[in-house]
């Protein structure tokens, strides 16, 4: 065949291969050697060529040495899949940001390509594969990467609103990665909570493009939601499902939105009608697991969070929560034994000291109602010695489910205390005193409940007020110090974090930056982000804090 | 209950179309590198690998029609429209027909200026223009061309050949399969059909995708011409 072209061929691209390791990942020794045989056809090195048949054996490969270029079947028989593999090796930091990580799938469908998962791949080739995609598509990889990598750094570092003086700069000379450059930004504005910038930036692509642009739909979707406008978020989102009914990231914010405006039986639809399309993904499993829960439909809770656990068996980012909530629906349809059960089966599939704490609320939960209090009791107290024992503070829903069963086996005191806890670090947050009132009231002891909150709630404000007035005033040294005794009474409230932080930087851009201070200012600024992402203080915070952090590099 | 094995079926059809395209692109694979090392000169051999190749392609482009368009009507196909270049879309695509073109000295012409953009679903497209190549092969007489430019706010890809053209009746089953019919008796009902699906989902906020066939073009042969706006 000759190929007579009126363009001038690229130069000799194969050197991108020549120097490459590259990983082939697949279940069939005669796909490995297929595949194999193409990358040396595109001209990679034979000795660099590595192949792995399963997950276990790619990770342990991936520990070993970086690779360049990955090869991965979707498929790999039982155990884990593609998907996987990817998810685990990037959760377990085997792969860097340059590494190319290419899904190979027989076929295309919303479970393969558009699965929720957080890793995605760089890109997904559809068998059979030709040397000629897998060349143009691998080069493009690389190009794009190369034109990311300094975009990418500012992300890994949390400095968001760098990040994005990085896009704006990048676009200017990078045609072909425009369209990225946008996307990337649009969701770094969300993160850096600019939800009114995101907004716009999100409408421009929409009105501008001829198409309907998926990602940009999305995106627009989740910037309304992080607002709280989960009505316009509805509103933006029903016609796409209707229009595009293989969507199913749109199902699922849908499902979340209704939630979010008290509107069930809606989520209840819109999940239903993304299970019939898919049903293989854990975390919507489990979505229509705790909804289920609270529509007292116990039958399909349990069956919900069975399928859910079962996915998740082969993934890193399986959570107990699936778990949980499995035990809870067995227990609400009058099964203790099998309850309890679910319980063991959790501790052994998760360690760690907050699981085991979680572990037994539940179970004394169980006991309690399944009417047998003295049992209740016995638990909550092997509770009270537990943490008395441990440094380890849970999260808001761990935390009120221990603070209920100690309420309700009589254990006042703790109970009141853990729930002290909870107010102290949420003070502003109006539904979260409100659920903490709910379990006083659970309790029969509504009205103590009520002054509790309301008195501890004042003096949450008080104590983060305090350190401000005094830096106010310019001493910075005891507004530092005030405020570092109210985060050990309230190490998870975001705004006393995030003004701690704030003095602390002030104090070193007037004073000259120290390192220790940076250290415990990037310590405070990351427990606030992770508490509550796309606080835009964070972000505003997290850049001057990069800032002071280059200077002292000099 | 009447329904249930009739939904059963389609389910197993789905799945054993699946696991048939795996071994078909295992033999693919086999095929092409026993004809990279088989001489020219051995002409018989040759020959019949080459159409060995053909044919197999040929099962394979319609299993991946069949699996698709199953997809298409129960929505778990995840469309999804990317920016592309042209010219490395037709490069992708020369390479899934060069074995083919190679073994029968057909030569291609690639017509797409430079920096030519296009927005699509890749792997849809992909299909539909090797799948018109493949036809092109059989019919053309030594030259296909493949041509992709912007005519009145649409791109229009184009695969033409030098052979004697369409027939009468073909251009008709190619308007026809636009407006969903198929009243094909030969076999090229599922490669049209399949086609016009693929443009239709191919849509702007203003105009659908549409396929059409016509005769003349720059080789004056057959011509598929696919319009995406």
């Amino acid at each position: 065949m000759i190929v007579h072209k009126a363009i001038i061929p690229r130069g000799d691209e194969s050197e991108i291969f020549a120097n490459s390791a590259c990983l082939v990942i697949d279940d069939f020794p005669n796909m490995r050697t297929m595949l194999a045989g193409l990358l040396r056809s595109c001209g990679a090195n034979s000795r660099m060529i590595e192949s792995a048949a399963n997950g276990p054996e790619a990770i342990a490969m991936l520990g070993k040495r970086r690779y360049d270029i990955v090869l991965c079947d979707y498929n790999l028989g039982t155990g884990q899949n593609g998907m996987q593999v990817l998810e685990e090796a990037r959760h377990k930091n085997l792969i860097g940001p340059a590494c190319c990580w290419l899904m190979v799938t027989a076929e295309k469908t919303t479970d393969t390509v558009m699965g929720t998962a957080e890793a995605q791949p760089d890109a997904y080739l559809i068998k059979p594969i030709t040397e000629g995609t897998l060349m143009t598509r691998i080069q493009k990889i690389k190009a794009k990467k190369e034109s990311l990598a300094e975009i990418d750094r500012a992300i890994g570092a949390r400095d968001f609103l760098k990040a994005i003086r990085l896009c704006d700069e990048r676009v200017q000379v990078d045609k072909a990665n425009a369209i990225d450059l946008l996307r990337i930004k649009c969701d770094l504005l969300v993160k850096s909570g600019q939800f009114d910038k995101a907004k716009q930036s999100y409408e421009n692509v929409l009105n501008l493009s001829k198409h309907e642009v998926p990602w940009a739909q999305i995106g627009l979707a989740k910037a309304l939601m992080q607002a709280k406008n989960y009505e316009a978020a509805c509103e933006l989102l029903e016609p796409v499902v209707d229009r595009n009914r293989s969507f199913l990231e749109a199902y699922d914010l849908l499902a979340e939105s209704y939630i979010a405006l008290g509107e069930k039986g809606k989520a209840e639809h819109m999940l239903e009608r993304a299970l019939s399309l898919s049903s293989n993904s854990h975390k919507r499993q489990r979505a229509m697991g705790e909804l289920s829960l609270e529509l007292g439909n116990f039958e399909r809770a349990e069956q919900s969070f069975r399928k859910s656990v079962t996915l998740a068996e082969h993934s890193v980012g399986k959570s107990p929560d699936a778990f949980f909530g499995l035990a809870k629906a067995v227990s609400e349809k009058g099964n203790p034994q099998e309850a309890l059960k679910v319980l063991d089966q959790l501790e052994k599939k998760f360690g760690g000291e907050e699981v085991k704490l979680r572990a037994k609320a539940a179970e004394g939960l169980i006991h309690q109602k399944n009417n047998d209090p003295k049992k209740a009791e016995e638990v909550a107290q092997e509770l009270s010695a537990m943490l008395e024992r441990t440094a380890v503070k849970l999260d808001s829903v761990g935390t009120k489910e221990m603070a209920e069963l100690m309420l309700l086996t009589g254990k006042r005191d703790k109970g009141v205390a853990l729930l002290k806890a909870e107010v102290m670090n949420n003070p502003e947050d109006d539904d979260h005193l409100e659920s903490v009132r709910e379990i006083f009231l659970k309790a029969g002891l509504s009205e103590e409940g009520n002054a509790m909150v309301e008195e501890t709630r004042r003096e949450a404000v008080e104590s983060m007020n305090a350190g401000i007035l005094l830096a106010k005033s310019g001493d910075y040294d005891q507004a530092i110090e005030k405020m570092r005794k109210a985060i050990e009474k309230m190490p998870r409230n975001v705004r006393l974090l995030l003004n701690t932080a704030h003095i602390m930087i002030t104090k070193m851009e007037t004073n000259g930056a120290d390192l220790t201070a940076i250290r415990d200012v990037r310590k405070h600024l990351l427990s606030a982000n992770q508490i509550a992402p796309n606080d835009p203080r964070f972000s505003s915070l997290m850049s001057k804090l990069e800032a002071l952090a280059a200077t002292t590099r000099g | 209950m009447a329904d249930t094995p009739r939904v059963d079926a389609m389910l197993f059809l789905a799945s054993s179309v699946h696991d048939m395209k795996n071994s078909i692109s295992v033999m693919i694979g086999v095929i092409k590198k026993f004809l990279a090392i088989t001489p020219p000169e051995e002409a018989e051999n040759y020959q019949e690998m080459a159409n060995m190749l053909y044919e197999t392609q040929r099962i394979n482009g319609n299993l991946i029609q069949l699996l698709t368009l199953y997809k298409f009507s129960n929505d778990i196909y995840p469309f999804a429209m990317e920016q592309v270049d042209l010219n490395e879309f037709a490069d992708a695509a020369a390479s899934h027909v060069a074995p083919l073109l190679n073994s029968k000295n057909i030569d291609l012409d690639i017509d797409i200026e430079e920096g030519c953009l296009g927005e699509f679903d890749v792997d849809l497209i992909t299909g539909v223009v090797v799948h018109a190549m493949n036809n092109a092969a059989h019919y053309t007489k030594d030259t296909i061309r493949l041509a992709a430019h912007m005519v009145d706010d649409a791109l229009e890809i184009r695969v033409e050949d030098n052979g004697r053209g369409f027939p009468q009746q073909m251009i008709e089953e190619g308007i026809a399969a636009m407006r969903g019919i198929n009243f094909s008796t030969g076999s090229t009902g599922l490669g049209l059909y399949f086609s016009a699906a693929v443009a239709k989902m191919h849509h702007s906020k203003a105009e659908a995708g549409s396929i059409r066939l016509e005769n003349g073009g720059k080789l004056g042969g057959g011509c598929f011409v696919m319009r995406l706006p």
